[in-house]
């Protein structure tokens, strides 16, 4: 199931490639840019919430960073985007490391409470400092290539999904990370240091957040402090990984596609409601917290495999005997 | 000590007393202002504390209940005319009400197959903020509004060796409803039957269940007060600040802080916790930059999670 | 005797104002089979913990080796040869037999390919390669208690601690555990292991230690300690309670 979850996402990846080819149309291809876009951030939400099960209600918090500092570097230090964006990635990411240390030796609770708080303090700080324009937000060098953008965001959520890929399906880390998941005291027997794996997870999770953010700056060309350190994105974020599969790469991906055409035809037809979709949001990912908490993906995978989960029977003496028959 | 209303002529200016320079001057007033708005907060986080502390759930939708809860007073107080604070009783029933029917729902999310039920219950709670924040702009718009309550335009002059305090008659209310509050959740908790049910519940569920004590029927009440007494509380709030359908986040953040700062699920720890937020609110407000307030609040509670996770006491889980 | 591979050297944990270990004294020989025994509540778990890194002793020393690790954490005494099983057996309920066991096997194989051939090997030692592509969480009692085993000896301990691993197996799968452990014990492995079930501990040990009320109060063959009237009213006076 692995393999052929990995052949889907290729053939995705192949298609994503070719849709400039088939359409010149600037709004179909900034609506399939934003939807890539949305795909990197539910799926590198997904390193932490879903692997590791902390669950981190600051994600937009990280990808503000990654805007507001690209935006500054290139305007207030004149630096290249390229530079500009790397930095937005390491500044995401050693955020990341400074709130971790403290929340991520506590419980989960925590975490989840201390990231939401943090996502309020970073906008709050946007809002009061000088450099970041404060309200009024930063005006970026306008870069009006539909293209180059389709095909760098394109380019980067690839490299993110398929390093990702590598890390958690194919290498120790993401064994680990599940380990600990699943039983943090039991991992610890087992060699493993619980803290310093979850702050490296937390970071793999924030670093493309932020290079995402610096991505979007660049793009749009206008940030301010409510939209790219609004809630929207962590809201979306956590629906969109929620919905689609906690604790897989293709499920987080699959709901980032669906819940972003869902909003993009919800916002063309019933704009002057746009609160309505809050309420949505909110439906959705109660609802499938409750009825669907293994998100579309499971109930893709159950219904192929159609196999209760206890494949062995509960009854141990029988169990035994069975053993010792030849 | 007098009394009288604000607009009163007999105030006389403060720049007559020179002899007491004027940062200390404001100093009883920043500190009696920080006591009495820390009262409030009392009340905004001790439903969520007692919510966690009982059944583990961390209610992202706390603030949303306040926001409830304040429109719910805005809307009854013109309908029928009555003084707010009249109506708290009613704001109560409602949403306790209201509590208890959600309560089963989040049950069924934390207690579901999948691994980490503290997980599926945040990530539920936080599904209900998002739901009911929509919900509420979608009904009640954008606009800010104010719950005028009688006591709204009184205020108290006290005088002491040349110092000045004014006490808004109304955040004296406030401060009276929270200690009240407090004392009568105190009284339940440790002088009844349901109070000894729920104190068992907290300790042990497992324990809890073999005594025969019915734990969904518990947490239902619990939820239930813990969503009573945070509405009402938006109806005080109201009363002395404004009321937005925004205002929900805000206030989560402040139970978040206070209960953090208390110990998760450490109850006892709250009043203080809160006392304490109050006072940086607003000596911060008076001596520092009141648009870095927030950040400061941050700061500290960054900083107590870094040196004492489990809070002022270290007696949090 | 044999050099002491682990020693506990005037051990006491004290919880508020409870007295969980007082004063508790011996030593694991290299190539021994220790057992701790004692009535419930008698600071079992706790001592594992201690010597595991799960608790730091209120006073005392814990040496490995001769060196001293009181106060190291799980993770450190992992990788200085201390393998431990969990009383509440408790897999990585989401992941596979072989996952479960990979992971363990992660500590000297970094690459999750190697520790994957690695975890075979165990598996295969410890019967359970047959169910390794099932969920953890699917298994029988004595499975999980297998899989317990084999997650601490991937770690190639030189000391295993093993809590109740035995007991609540029926007979069949309580000789096939025995027979385990033995086979470990004779790749060099020394064991401390707690036991409730007596006609365990009494074969396999090379000594016994009795706990009662958090203080030892015997230590010896098992022969001789199963005569020891001070051990015979301690579990009288449990089975009189």
């Amino acid at each position: 199931m692995q393999r052929s979850r990995a052949l889907w996402a290729g053939i995705a990846a192949g298609v994503f490639a070719v849709i400039p080819l088939l359409t010149r149309d600037t709004f179909a291809l900034r609506v399939v840019t934003e939807a890539m876009m949305w795909i990197g951030l539910a799926v590198a939400w997904d390193v932490l919430g879903g692997y590791t099960g902390y669950l981190n209600f600051g994600h937009g918090a990280f990808f503000g960073l990654g805007a507001y500092t690209t935006a500054v570097l290139m305007m207030r230090g004149h630096w290249p985007f390229a530079l500009a964006l790397v930095a937005g990635g390491v500044t995401a990411g050693a955020a990341a490391v400074v709130a971790g240390l403290p929340t991520l030796r506590l419980k989960g609770a925590y975490f989840a409470i201390a990231t939401w708080a943090l996502s309020r303090a970073v906008q709050q700080l946007a809002l009061v400092l000088e450099f970041t324009g404060g309200p009024d937000g930063m005006r970026l060098p306008p870069f009006l290539n539909p293209m180059f953008f389709y095909y760098l965001m394109w380019a980067l959520v690839t490299a993110i999904f398929v390093v990702l890929w590598i890390l958690l399906e194919r290498s120790a880390f993401g064994l680990k990370l599940q380990a600990i998941r699943e039983d943090e005291e039991g991992a610890m027997a087992l060699g493993l240091r619980p803290t310093a794996i979850k702050v490296q997870a937390f970071v793999l999770s924030t670093v493309p957040a932020g290079i995402l953010g610096g991505v979007y700056a660049y793009w749009i060309t206008f940030i301010d402090p409510a939209s790219v350190l609004g809630d929207l994105v962590t809201d979306q974020s956590v629906v969109m990984a929620v919905f689609g599969g906690l604790g897989t790469l293709v499920g987080p991906a699959v709901g980032a596609v669906l819940i972003y055409a869902f909003k993009t035809f919800f916002w063309a037809y019933l704009s002057e409601y746009q609160v309505l979709y809050l309420i949505i949001l909110g439906t959705v990912i109660a609802l499938s917290v409750v009825f669907l908490p293994d998100g579309l993906i499971g109930l893709m995978a159950r219904r192929r495999i159609k196999e209760p989960a206890e494949p062995e029977p509960a009854d141990e003496d029988s169990q035994g005997l069975r053993e010792v028959a030849p | 000590m007098r009394r009288g209303d604000e607009t009163e002529p007999g105030l006389r200016p403060r720049q007559l007393f020179t002899e007491v320079p004027v940062l200390w001057q404001l100093l009883p007033q920043a500190v009696l202002d920080g006591l009495l708005i820390g009262g409030v907060y009392i009340t905004v986080a001790l439903g969520f504390s007692l919510a966690f502390g009982v059944m583990h759930i961390i209610d992202f939708a706390v603030g949303e209940w306040i926001m409830l809860g304040a429109f719910l007073g805005y809307y009854l107080q013109r309908w029928t005319g009555l003084d707010p604070l009249a109506l708290l009783p009613v704001v109560f029933a409602v949403f306790t009400a209201v509590g208890y029917v959600i309560q089963p729902v989040i049950h069924r999310a934390v207690s579901g197959r999948r691994g980490n039920p503290v997980l599926m219950g945040l990530v539920f709670t936080f599904g209900l903020m998002l739901a009911i924040r929509g919900a509420g702009l979608t009904v009640f718009g954008f606009f800010s509004h104010s719950i005028p309550s009688a006591l709204s335009a009184r205020s108290l002059f006290l005088e002491a060796g040349g110092l000045f305090v004014t006490v808004p008659a109304i955040r004296l209310f406030g401060f009276v409803y929270a200690i009240g509050i407090t004392a009568v959740l105190h009284w339940v908790l440790r002088r009844t039957d349901f109070g000894l049910a729920v104190r068992a519940l907290a300790q042990n569920r497992d324990a809890a269940g073999l005594m025969g004590i019915n734990a969904r029927r518990i947490g239902s009440w619990v939820y239930g007060i813990h969503v009573g007494v945070s509405a009402m509380t938006g109806v005080v709030i109201g009363s002395i600040f404004s009321i937005s359908a925004q205002m929900g986040g805000d206030y989560t953040i402040l139970a978040f802080f206070v209960v953090v700062l208390a110990g998760m699920g450490y109850l006892a720890g709250v009043p203080w916790a809160a006392f304490l937020l109050g006072l940086v609110q607003s000596l911060f407000l008076v001596y520092g930059n009141p648009s870095y307030t927030l950040l400061a609040v941050f700061a500290i509670l960054y900083l107590i999670l870094l040196v004492s996770p489990k809070g002022l006491f270290a007696k949090g889980v | 005797m044999s050099r002491a591979l682990l020693t506990v050297d005037r051990v006491s944990m004290t919880f508020g104002g409870l007295r969980a270990l007082d004063d508790v004294s011996f030593s694991v020989g290299t190539g021994e089979i220790v057992g701790l025994i004692g009535p419930n509540g008698a600071g079992k778990t706790t001592l594992f913990n201690v010597v595991s890194g799960y608790c730091r002793p209120t006073s005392g020393r814990v040496r490995l080796d001769g060196k001293d690790v009181t106060g190291k954490r799980p993770f450190d005494l992992a990788r200085l040869g201390i393998g431990r099983t969990f009383q509440i057996v408790k897999p990585f309920a989401g992941l596979t037999v072989l996952e479960n066991v990979t992971v363990a096997c992660l500590l000297h194989h970094p690459r999750r390919r190697h520790a994957r051939q690695k975890a075979w090997e165990i598996l295969e030692f410890t019967g359970l390669a047959d169910r390794a592509h099932r969920p953890a969480s699917g298994l029988t009692l004595a499975g999980r208690k297998r899989l317990e085993i084999a997650k601490a000896l991937s770690l190639t301990p030189r000391l295993l601690l093993l809590d109740e691993v035995v007991a609540g197996l029926n007979p069949t799968e309580a000789d096939r555990t025995i027979e385990l452990i033995l086979d470990i014990h004779r790749s060099g492995v020394s064991i401390l292991i707690v036991e409730h079930i007596m006609r365990v501990i009494m074969n396999i040990s090379d000594r016994v230690v009795v706990l009662n009320y958090g203080a030892k109060i015997a230590e010896g063959p098992p022969r001789e300690v199963a005569q020891d009237p001070t051990v015979i009213e301690a579990y009288l006076g449990e089975a009189a309670a």
